[in-house]
């Protein structure tokens, strides 16, 4: 064990010693993680923002402005039947918020001299809260414009002014002379109102928010948390950068490994009393240690600088583990398979480039194309995407990731089997 | 110092180097696909000499010495370290320490570090003294915390070879110790090879550089195209094949040369019989003995 202990201690020391070893193996993932969580989250872009819009109420009003959002320059509207509908578009990522019209929104329109208002729901993704306030004060504008439309539409401005005379009527809180005054003025609004065009109720401003005046309401809310969603980009991210990481190790062990028989200091460790399977444990362990440590601090990273929240402590440190397990045994088969050091630099680490594309290394599975997803099968970054995803963020059943977890679990084993036998057969050459 | 592990066999392991050669390499035959490196060579190396393995590149020494290590299985024939069996088997190869004709050092690693590693791999006891002693006999004691990296290709030699002795080996087998350094270098190479002769380490030496072998070893094979030609001291060697020594005498202007098995008894024949201006002997070396035994000369 000492002998063990001995390799991974001086191993440990030799990729901490090469600057290449740490970028790649700890400032890259990390460089990944951050990026691709601002990347996630919507900060890094300019294009349109997604809605999904849904329309409860068969209003003039509600399809007026549905049909604002539409043609509206930052959005991208879809439609959707229910707004269940459009909060599953929002939890797939496909729209970064619901827009609900409800079917109360032309009853609130007409009530807003009553101290009612033109509601609107908005649902927005977590993970693009930067773009919550825009999508708020857009919506706010588009509604605004509504009001001159509805005042220059006879019916809905003679509902209005219904539904206003009825509500002064109606009222215990004002004297008589009051309600005259209430009347009067709305017999006045209403007939300031049928002399208004559609043209010049298209001019209409916007800004009718003095003196506490509320005609919209958006409400704006957050996807509620549920299992299965990310609370923020960096819930994405992070395990991406955790398997880049542990990818960095993969690539520094595998060509330490190879440089160790090419150059000839395997021969003379293996004069050691030492066997073979304790050389290759004590390398395995160095790879395994740095896996470990690469996902610790990039775990750190994303609680303390990103608040993300780790949704199974317990489960995320099985998942690491067995990460780290799996891919030190594709370090194994890695140095088994290249001969020389450029092999493993090159070839072994483009290897690694091809099977981080296609197992999620880069862009989540869930945003990758059919064919990409059935080929991600057979990548360990899929594996070791998942093992960490399910207890990090995706609050997954833990029977869900049992898979995952013997998956990698086997490719470490059969790995270091078949690493170690070509190891041989190379040394014996 | 006996690595902790080993102690407990060290008695009996002792009383069995006294009665036999401490390597014993016996119709060995060691081929890569179809090329032939090693074929029917036999030797013996015994206790406290320094061993020359003379031949030119490809000859088939390091195969031999990978093959004397244990760590290249020979398809036919046997080794034997110490009396005590195969070095394929770790306890017996312990004995044994390697400096390798590559440098096998980490270049990220201080010197200290390099030798410290190695301690910890043979459970050695009092690795810090050792490392302190070997580093002193190498004249790196004080460039000891440096990275190897940084250090001179005859400085790199030097801890290759201390990287050898860190378990204080029975068997110190030396491939082409001073390959690709100065002649400052080198000399302080092959001290240092006589100094750990006398202080009992049984030594091999590859070499093809001839001057080498004959100034430092005791006993010399002679090898080309994996066999063993011949074994002996430089001066049997020679005097089995190096045929006479070539006398040349100046005299009046001209030179005369005469082949003789007595050069020193030509020369004062010379003298006897006066006007000599002159005189050179060529005698018989290793390079003559290579040539006879090969028909070609240990530099082509």
């Amino acid at each position: 064990m000492k002998a063990i202990l001995s390799i991974a201690k001086k191993d440990l020391r030799l990729m901490f010693r090469d600057k290449g070893d740490v970028f790649f193996t700890f400032v890259f993932p990390m460089l990944m993680a951050v990026l691709f969580g601002f990347v996630f989250g919507g900060q890094g872009g300019g294009s349109k923002i997604t809605l999904a819009l849904v329309n409860e109420s068969g209003s003039k009003v509600a399809a007026s402005l549905a049909d604002d959002l539409a043609k509206d320059e930052s959005f991208e509207v879809t439609r959707a039947e229910t707004r269940d509908a459009a909060i599953a578009a929002v939890r797939a990522g496909k729209a970064a918020a619901a827009v609900v019209l409800p079917a109360s929104i032309e009853e609130g329109a007409g009530a807003m001299f009553g101290g009612g208002g033109m509601e609107i729901d908005c649902i927005i993704d977590p993970t693009r809260r930067a773009e919550a306030g825009l999508i708020q004060g857009k919506l706010n504008e588009l509604a605004f414009r509504q009001f001159p439309r509805m005042m220059a539409d006879p019916a809905q401005s003679k509902r209005m002014f219904d539904q206003m005379r009825a509500s002064i009527e109606s009222s215990k809180d004002l004297s008589p002379g009051q309600k005259l005054a209430g009347a009067a003025l709305a017999a006045a609004g209403e007939s300031f109102s049928r002399s208004l065009s559609p043209e010049t109720a298209e001019g209409a401003g916007t800004d009718a928010s003095a003196g506490g005046f509320s005609p919209v309401q958006v409400k704006l809310e957050e996807l509620p948390k549920r299992k299965g969603g990310p609370r923020s980009s960096f819930d994405v991210s992070t395990p991406v950068g955790m398997v880049w990481g542990i990818a960095g190790c993969v690539g520094a062990f595998a060509a330490s490994l190879v440089v160790e028989r090419s150059r000839g200091t395997l021969a003379r460790l293996r004069l050691a009393p030492i066997s073979r399977m304790h050389f290759l444990a004590g390398k395995g362990l160095a790879c395994f240690i740095t896996a470990l440590l690469v996902q610790a601090l990039l775990i750190m990273l994303a609680v303390a600088g990103f608040r993300c929240a780790i949704a199974q402590p317990a489960m995320l440190a099985v998942g690491c583990t067995m990460a780290a397990f799996g891919f030190t045994g594709l370090a194994m088969l890695i140095a088994g398979l290249c001969k020389t050091e450029a092999e493993a630099n090159g070839a072994g680490r483009g290897a690694l480039l091809v099977l981080a594309l296609i197992g999620g290394g880069t862009i989540p599975l869930f945003f990758m194309p059919p064919v990409l997803q059935t080929l991600s099968y057979a990548s360990p970054f899929r594996w070791a995407v998942l093992a960490i995803e399910g207890p990090f963020w995706r609050d997954t059943a833990v029977s869900d990731q049992i898979a995952p977890l013997a998956i990698l679990c086997a490719i470490g084993i059969g790995g270091f089997l078949v690493g170690a036998r070509l190891g041989a057969l190379r040394e014996a050459r | 110092m006996f690595p902790r592990r080993m102690r407990g066999a060290h008695h009996a392991e002792c009383v069995r180097y006294a009665t036999n050669p401490v390597l014993a390499l016996r119709d060995i035959r060691k081929a890569f696909g179809s090329t032939v490196a090693v074929e029917g060579l036999s030797l013996e190396v015994r206790q406290g000499e320094v061993f020359g393995l003379l031949g030119p590149n490809g000859a088939g020494k390091s195969t031999t010495i990978g093959i004397a290590t244990g760590l290249l299985a020979p398809d036919a024939g046997s080794v034997d370290l110490l009396g005590l069996g195969s070095p394929t088997n770790p306890r017996v190869r312990m004995h044994l320490g390697l400096a390798p004709q590559e440098i096998t050092l980490y270049g990220e690693l201080t010197a200290r570090e390099n030798l410290l590693f190695l301690a910890d791999l043979y459970g050695l006891a009092g690795a810090k003294t050792r490392v302190d002693e070997l580093l002193a006999l190498v004249e790196l004691d004080t460039r000891a915390d440096e990275r190897t990296a940084g250090f001179s290709g005859g400085m790199k030699r030097r801890l290759n070879l201390a990287a050898a002795l860190v378990h204080d080996p029975q068997l110190v087998l030396l491939d082409e110790p001073t390959a690709g350094v100065d002649p400052q270098s080198r000399n302080r190479i092959l001290e240092l090879v006589r100094t750990l002769a006398s202080r009992g380490k049984t030594i091999v030496y590859t070499t093809h550089y001839m001057e080498e072998a004959a100034k430092i070893c005791d006993r010399v094979g002679i090898v080309d195209h994996g066999r063993m030609l011949d074994v002996g001291t430089v001066a049997e060697l020679i005097a089995r094949h190096g045929g006479n020594s070539t006398v040349t005498v100046e005299r009046d202007g001209a030179e005369v040369r005469v082949v003789t098995a007595d050069p020193v008894a030509e020369v004062a024949r010379q003298f006897a019989s006066g006007g000599v201006t002159g005189v050179r002997i060529d005698r018989a070396d290793l390079e003559s003995v290579f040539l006879a035994l090969t028909g070609r000369s240990l530099r082509e």
